[in-house]
């Protein structure tokens, strides 16, 4: 019978990564910002909560998406995540296959990350048709997807985890949380950004970032991510 | 909630009256007391008390995370997480067993405890609200709802009617998508996976319903103190949101109507992690979860502040107490919310007009919403240059964590994340 009223829902799976993007898919939660053409920088960086943006940069993985610096002629349209260190990106296509097993490690997140992650097994983004899965034990994940901002409490937890999975071994620091503490960076239980206790591959911004966003920063590893 | 739910009382903690939350503020120990029979609030000064939550009554769960053994012939214990199937977030149990049942079993939270309370200490209020609505980011519009509105109250704002419409509007949709979430999580672990993937589905529409009206797909930035950017300007659009909203409403009670007349599925949820009505009352827990052990407590009813004193909510309730009892209410909140939601989008007032509000400040100020798993509480205060001089947060889990440890005592682990996911708790919702 769920067989039956599966069908019959039809297709609901996005083009994604081969064809375009319906406008209702386009990712609202995460994009950083890009500045315009008159963009006010020094407004900007004093609207910015986080120092996201300093001088004339921003710097993606601070951003939480508060659109505060909308006022100062910023527009959400957003880089994509990485890239990945050219000698890493090469190993990873020389010793992945065509599937990807995933261990996500929840490190201290306000489970909104954690939700967007669960959403990539929904039908609209169906990750399992590009060959990514999830894994719950670190000895057969090729990638740690780690969200949340660095607690005190996880970081041994993280680290055991890093060492237990075989090697070649890549690491993917999702959401503004994981890269640089997002909000949360001068919080009591805040230990440092992911990069500062494991070695990072590729990063994704966002708060959180969007399952286009992590699909695409997931298809980076192994080169698998095609021209937009 | 507004001024006109508390009363500043005499310490009492006898009567019908029952401990909610207690903390310190400025030196002075303030209680947060209920007493839902006449929908008041009553905050009394008492004496230092650790938090109800944090106490460990004797017999309960919490003697064992304070040394205590757990007596009885082959009893073991051994620790379940942080990083466990089943326990999606870091956050870990401590379970005592002789073997199959477990004996206890005790919440371990401090894995993501950030300190946000300390955190916001001093700062302004909208900078504040960046990381409440982050505390728990699947409750965020209940944070952000309760944490601006307890400031208005504190500054004595007049706000616009429209706002506190805006508000609603987003939290019932944060309950529908919370809901429907659930669902699919316990469909996933009885593997329905049919059904677990087209609850999913429901759920990415209302996320994206919620990106298309509030900006976010998890409705973070569209509140404010005294203002929301919610984009419902037009009728069209209003229209617009509602048909979307009943239309997830409308396939979900489909796809209830398969799962509820699954055997499989009721197999797994009847009977299993039973809080009766006595310890639910006693242990103070919020939400479907108290609703489910037929309390009729939900924040909507018992402090009707606008625009919920002009809307007609149903208050679901079932009788069982068990995960299917608290499943079952949530099923029918879906619909609720969706008929919730209806009257607001309708009658929804025009933007500029003033609420009931405006009743001069005070020194600090208290707020309850019902988030999807419950009743959540915030007290603050603020300084003279309107900084906040203290924060206290009662998320709805810190409250369901010993009535979910309690209705446990008895089960099989392989009922473990059947019952962890009908009460709809969170460690991030667990940083008080
Ligand atoms: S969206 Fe917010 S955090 Fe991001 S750059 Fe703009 S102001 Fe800074
Ligand atoms: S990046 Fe944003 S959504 Fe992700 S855990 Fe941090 S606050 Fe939550």
């Amino acid at each position: 019978m769920w067989v039956l009223r599966g069908l019959r829902k039809g297709i609901l799976t996005t083009g994604y990564p081969g064809k375009g993007l319906a406008p209702d898919e386009v990712p609202r939660s995460s994009f950083p910002p890009t500045p315009s053409a008159d963009a006010d920088w020094a407004k900007g960086g004093g609207l910015c909560p986080t120092g996201a943006i300093q001088g004339e940069r921003v710097d993606a993985g601070r951003c939480v998406y508060c659109r505060r610096c909308k006022d100062a002629g910023f527009r959400f349209e957003g880089p994509a995540p990485g890239p990945m260190a050219s000698e890493r990106a090469a190993l990873a296509r020389r010793v992945l296959g065509r599937s990807l097993h995933v261990l996500v490690l929840d490190v201290g997140s306000c489970n909104g990350c954690n939700m967007e992650v669960l959403n990539l097994a929904n039908p609209y983004y169906d990750f399992n048709r590009l060959g990514i899965f999830f894994t719950n034990t670190p000895k057969h994940a090729d990638v740690l997807l780690a969200v949340g901002a660095l607690n005190k409490a996880m970081v041994e937890t993280l680290k055991r985890t890093y060492e237990s999975m075989p090697e070649p071994k890549f690491v993917v620091a999702a959401g503004a949380c994981a890269m640089s503490g997002g909000v949360f960076k001068d919080t009591d239980g805040f230990a440092s950004p992911l990069g500062d206790a494991v070695p990072v591959d590729v990063e994704i911004p966002g708060c959180p970032p969007t399952p286009l966003q992590l699909l695409d920063g997931l298809l980076l590893i192994g080169g698998r991510r095609r021209a937009p | 909630m507004i001024r006109r739910f508390v009363e500043r009382g005499p310490a009492r903690a006898e009567g019908p009256v029952q401990p909610s939350a207690s903390f310190s503020a400025g030196g002075r120990h303030l209680s947060i007391l209920t007493d839902t029979d006449r929908g008041r609030t009553i905050l009394c000064e008492a004496q230092p008390e650790e938090r109800p939550w944090q106490r460990a009554p004797p017999g309960s769960p919490l003697e064992l995370e304070h040394g205590g053994q757990v007596g009885g012939y082959g009893t073991f214990s051994f620790q379940y997480g942080p990083v466990a199937y089943g326990v999606q977030e870091a956050g870990a149990f401590k379970l005592a067993t002789y073997g199959e049942r477990v004996v206890k079993a005790v919440p371990i939270v401090n894995y993501k405890k950030r300190g946000i309370e300390g955190r916001v200490a001093g700062m302004k209020p909208e900078d504040a609200l960046l990381l409440l609505e982050r505390s728990a980011g699947h409750f965020s519009a209940s944070y952000s709802t309760c944490f601006c509105t307890a400031v208005e109250d504190a500054l004595g704002l007049d706000v616009p009617s429209r706002v506190l419409w805006d508000r609603a509007v987003a939290v019932e949709l944060e309950r529908i998508y919370n809901h429907v979430h659930v669902f699919a999580r316990e469909a996933e672990a009885a593997s329905q996976n049919v059904a677990a993937s087209q609850a999913n589905a429901l759920g990415e529409r209302v996320l994206r319903l919620n990106a298309k009206y509030f900006g976010h797909r998890y409705l973070f930035g569209f509140g404010g103190v005294g203002t929301s950017s919610a984009d419902l300007g037009t009728q069209g659009r209003r229209r617009e949101l509602l048909a979307g909203a009943r239309a997830v409403a409308g396939e979900f009670a489909g796809l209830m109507d398969g799962l509820l007349s699954s055997r499989i599925f009721l197999d797994r949820l009847q009977g299993t992690a039973r809080l009766s009505k006595e310890d639910a009352t006693r242990l103070g827990a919020v939400g479907p979860a108290a609703r489910g052990s037929g309390v009729e407590a939900d924040d909507r009813h018992v402090y009707p502040a606008e625009p919920y004193h002009d809307i007609f909510v149903s208050l679901e309730t079932e009788r069982e107490g068990d995960s299917l009892a608290r499943l079952t209410v949530r099923a029918r909140e879906v619909q609720s919310s969706a008929m919730v939601l209806q009257e607001l989008l309708d009658r929804m007032p025009p933007s500029g007009g003033v609420g009931s509000r405006g009743d001069g400040g005070e020194d600090f100020a208290i707020c309850r919403t019902e988030g999807p798993s419950g009743d959540l509480i915030m007290a603050l205060g603020l300084d003279g240059q309107g900084r906040l001089a203290f924060l206290h947060v009662r998320p709805s889990s810190a409250a369901n964590w010993i009535p979910f440890a309690i209705s446990l005592e008895g089960s099989v682990f392989t009922d473990f994340q059947f019952a962890y996911e009908s009460f709809g708790l969170s460690f991030a919702d667990s940083d008080g």
